[in-house]
């Protein structure tokens, strides 16, 4: 699912949680005034009652009969406004509580009523006056209670509203809190997942990643990276074949020394065979001819170690000890060294455990290193070139030392760069780029120090081979 | 008159063969060595008239030979051979004492020639 139709689902949710709130915060606020417009009516009921409740009192002080139709006057009042609001507090207090409240007023109604009449017939009598008390009594006990269970019913719901919301705001507090977690925590997976792919490009090792579980957008964007590592898998391999025609240009000057040799001995064998013809054996003729033979499988494997290293090859890692890969470049470059008149010093240690490389890209990488030290070192250099186990017994070190001119400070941060070269026409500054990115792509390192006027050393390391390590790399 | 004496040097083995066989077929007397050091050796004992040699040796190479040979026989005659003839050391070995240079594949007439005209320089 897209990450934005997430958020937009979880939006929805949180929306739909608060409308519903609102709804039953509406509702209660309802509910909370018209139990307090009730409890408004029941205390102006409350008032005319006690209002009747004292016209009663005064009558029977006075006997005065005017007070008991102020009490009916009264009744009827209140009977009116209660008729008036007869829905609301239905509403407050329910059906039934009405019509005992209804009930209640007609019982008091009748009983002043007798005492009307009996006050006509002016028979007094104890009786009508307890009854009345009475009635007057229940009357106002009633409003009271229905008052008094109206204000905490009223209390209990501004209570329940106020515990709603409470609930309800932790409820969308905490859920878009899950929720923004949930999203946020496969984004920054994935993104951390798109930094590690991108960093290791960076580092020159140009991997992809398969079949993620992770959003469109970000399925998308390891899409992009990966086309794009690819891409530069491509660059990289066409820029490593550039590099290496551009290496046998530099290296042509030895073949064409070392074959010339063989070819001048060979002449000079034809020449004597020729001239002393007549005196050879049949002996000597094998001889001169074998040695014609071997004259031109010299040359036979002079012309194959050239052409096997200038012809472009698929990427290929197997098992290998790195020693027979460092002779290899070694012979490559013997000639070049030997016109140069470097004298070549190799401490290879023999009981190295294997690695498992491209040999022809790590014979590229030494040819770019022993011709830069070879350019780097005027007549008499000496160049030694050492292979160990590293100190942490994971890594094989390869060392690749000069007497050369070394290199200024202040260029060291920008020799692995692509194109920077301090020899003009001379260099077209790939070697180390390339060297780099073969390194890099091995899961090696290769580092420099160099002091200007002594020497310089490169170091490269490079993974031993372990069963895992095969396996990692094969998939 | 007796045989003009000859000095081969080259690290290559076919070279001094072939040259041995060559010189001496046209009378010449031939020693070959097959690196600096050891001809230097011999050339304290005995005079050369002639010194073929390799410019290009490992150790001490073609023109360490031609110093030490002037310094000890300033009239004999170096040759130089070079299997990498590139303009700069052609124009070195001229320029020095070197009374001749040819570049490998050697034509051993030539060679001949060349050492003719010394010997009679
Ligand atoms: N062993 C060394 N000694 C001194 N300087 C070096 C050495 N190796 C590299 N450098 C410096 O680093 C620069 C970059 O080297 P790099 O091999 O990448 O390019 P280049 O040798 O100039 O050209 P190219 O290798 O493409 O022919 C060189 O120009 C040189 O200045
Ligand atoms: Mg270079």
């Amino acid at each position: 699912m897209k990450v934005e139709h997430r958020i937009i689902l979880s939006n929805f949710f949180n929306i739909i949680v608060l409308i519903i709130v609102i709804f039953f915060a509406i509702q209660n606020l309802n509910l909370v005034l018209t139990k307090l417009k009730f409890i408004q009516i029941a205390d102006d009921l409350n008032a005319s009652f006690l209002e009747i409740r004292l016209t009663e009192k005064n009558y029977f002080l006075y006997r005065n009969k005017m007070n008991l139709y102020d009490i009916l006057n009264k009744i009827r009042e209140i009977r009116y406004s209660i008729d008036n609001v007869r829905d609301d507090i239905i509403k407050a207090v329910g059906e039934d509580n009405f019509k005992i409240l209804n009930k209640n007023l007609n019982d008091y109604t009748n009983v002043i009523a007798l005492i009307s009449e009996i006050e006509e017939t002016k028979i007094n009598n104890n009786q009508t006056e307890t009854s009345i008390r009475e009635a007057g009594k229940k009357l106002r006990e009633f409003s009271e209670q229905i008052t008094r269970l109206e204000r905490t019913n009223t209390n209990e719901l501004i209570m329940k509203s106020q515990k709603i919301l409470l609930y309800s705001f932790w409820i969308i507090f905490l859920s878009s809190i899950v929720i923004s977690h949930l999203i946020s925590k496969k984004i920054l997976l994935s993104l951390k997942l798109i930094q590690k792919l991108t960093l290791s490009i960076s580092e020159g090792n140009f991997k992809t990643i398969e079949n993620v579980d992770c959003d469109q957008e970000c399925n998308s964007v390891i899409k992009a990276i990966n086309f794009m590592s690819n891409e530069l898998k491509n660059r990289e391999e066409q820029l490593i074949q550039s590099k290496k025609l551009a290496s046998i240009g530099v290296m042509t000057a030895g073949v064409a020394h070392e074959l010339t040799n063989p070819l001048n001995n060979i002449s000079m064998l034809a020449q004597t065979y020729i001239e002393l013809y007549d005196n050879l054996s049949k002996d000597d003729r094998i001889n001169f001819m074998s040695k014609v033979e071997a004259e031109t499988d010299r040359m036979k494997e002079i012309v194959k170690n050239f052409l096997d290293f200038s012809k472009p090859k698929k990427p290929q890692l197997e098992q290998i000890d790195i020693n027979t890969v460092i002779q290899k470049a070694i012979k490559l470059m013997q000639n070049m060294l030997y016109i140069s008149n470097i004298e070549t010093q190799l401490k290879l240690n023999e009981n190295l455990p294997l690695t498992f490389i491209d040999r022809n890209q790590i014979q590229q990488v030494l040819v770019n290193l022993i011709t830069n030290a070879v350019q780097a070192m005027t007549k008499n250099g000496k160049l030694i070139i050492v292979s160990d186990l590293d100190e942490n017994k994971k890594y094989i070190k390869i060392t690749i030392t000069d007497t050369g001119k070394g290199i200024p400070p202040e260029l060291l941060q920008h020799i692995f760069d692509p194109f920077f070269s301090t020899k003009g026409e001379g260099g077209t500054g790939l070697g180390l780029s390339v060297s780099h990115g073969i390194i890099k792509s091995h899961n090696g390192d290769i580092t420099v120090k160099s002091e200007v006027g002594k020497g310089t050393t490169f170091t490269i390391r490079l993974p031993i081979y372990t069963k895992i390590e095969g396996s990692k790399t094969d998939e | 008159m007796s045989k003009s004496q000859i000095m081969v040097i080259d690290d290559e083995k076919i070279v001094c063969d072939m040259s041995k066989l060559s010189l001496e077929q046209s009378g010449y007397e031939v020693e070959t060595f097959l690196s600096a050091e050891p001809a230097l050796e011999r050339l304290k004992e005995k005079k050369f008239d002639i010194i073929v040699t390799d410019y290009k040796m490992k150790g001490l190479d073609g023109m360490d030979v031609l110093k030490t040979v002037k310094k000890l026989y300033p009239d004999t005659k170096v040759i130089m051979i070079t299997a990498f003839a590139n303009l700069e050391t052609a124009i070195e070995a001229l320029r020095s004492d070197v009374h001749d240079f040819f570049p490998k594949p050697v034509k051993i007439k030539e060679l001949k020639a060349s050492i003719e005209r010394a010997l009679h320089a």
